[in-house]
């Protein structure tokens, strides 16, 4: 049991290995109670606008899309990443160039399609910074 | 394109960390910027293509770039994304260029409606479509956010 839980992540870290955007947003991941949380620190080049500072809102969203990516690798014990079909995002709050994190949860996944939401953190789980509708299309 | 290019020249830091390029000499419609191909917009996992998530920056990216670009923008107006939209029609192969054209559908003092594509610029072939809503004239200081 312990083995294939271990074996789950593993999926996803071999994930963000594999992916060198990924790796230019530094992005991490772990798993809290079935919950893949993945998160960036926010180093001085994820920044879209200098003058607040702010993070860029494509970090914000890829953020969210690979939250979602991740949880669905990881709930079906997937070898590579399902194919995106669209991510819709609500902008919410001005996100800082801080420690940032994402976790998306399945509304619904069948055979063919999962529908996803995604929702991003700073300091506050509840002080939410964007959140986000994704679907994947599976494997069939 | 118009005399915005002055002061938006300057890429915010993760557009040079993508190696966006706005360009310049684009006689089309709203704001055109590349993104050329190479390791650091790759999601290798699948074979040598385009991240989803570079493209979705640079849609972004341009989206905001084509506001300040509308004839009606008054220089220095502050503006937050609302939200946006992609959707992701096909890959890319990292051999190519991209080129994402973002055009403002509508614009008054307070919203601004944005559409923008991803093409293949050798091809033509279209990659990514995004919609983009923008709140104009929010104050640029974080503790009113």
């Amino acid at each position: 049991m312990a083995q294939s839980l271990q074996n789950k992540l593993d999926h996803v870290h071999r994930l963000i290995k594999a992916n060198p955007y990924l790796e230019l947003l530094g992005a991490e991941a772990e798993v809290i109670e079935e919950e893949v949380i993945v998160s960036v620190f926010g180093a001085p080049h994820l920044v879209g606008n200098i003058n607040l500072p702010a993070l860029h809102g494509g970090v914000i969203g890829s953020l969210l899309g690979f939250a979602a990516t991740a949880q669905v690798v990881y709930t079906n014990n997937l070898h590579a990443s399902p194919r995106l079909v669209n991510i819709d995002i609500d902008y919410l709050r001005t996100g800082k160039p801080i420690k940032t994190f994402a976790a998306a949860k399945v509304v619904r996944q069948g055979r063919r399609v999962a529908n996803m939401r995604a929702e991003l953190w700073q300091a506050e789980r509840t002080r939410t910074i964007a959140v986000a509708r994704v679907q994947f299309l599976l494997d069939q | 394109m118009s005399m915005f290019l002055k002061s938006l020249k300057e890429l915010p830091p993760f557009g040079e960390a993508l190696g966006m390029i706005l360009e310049e000499q684009d006689q089309g419609a709203g704001v055109a910027v590349l993104l050329p191909g190479h390791g650091r917009v790759s999601s290798s996992d699948q074979g040598g293509i385009f991240d989803s998530g570079a493209i979705l920056a640079t849609i972004d990216n341009t989206a905001g770039w084509c506001i300040r670009d509308h004839e009606d923008y008054i220089e220095g107006t502050s503006m937050a994304t609302l939200d946006l939209r992609v959707d992701f029609l096909t890959s890319a192969a990292l051999s190519e260029t991209l080129r994402v054209r973002a055009i403002c559908d509508g614009f008054d003092g307070s919203l601004a409606f944005v559409r923008a594509t991803a093409e293949v610029v050798a091809s033509g072939v279209l990659v990514a479509t995004g919609q983009a809503t923008f709140m104009l004239g929010t104050p640029n200081n974080p503790a009113n956010v």
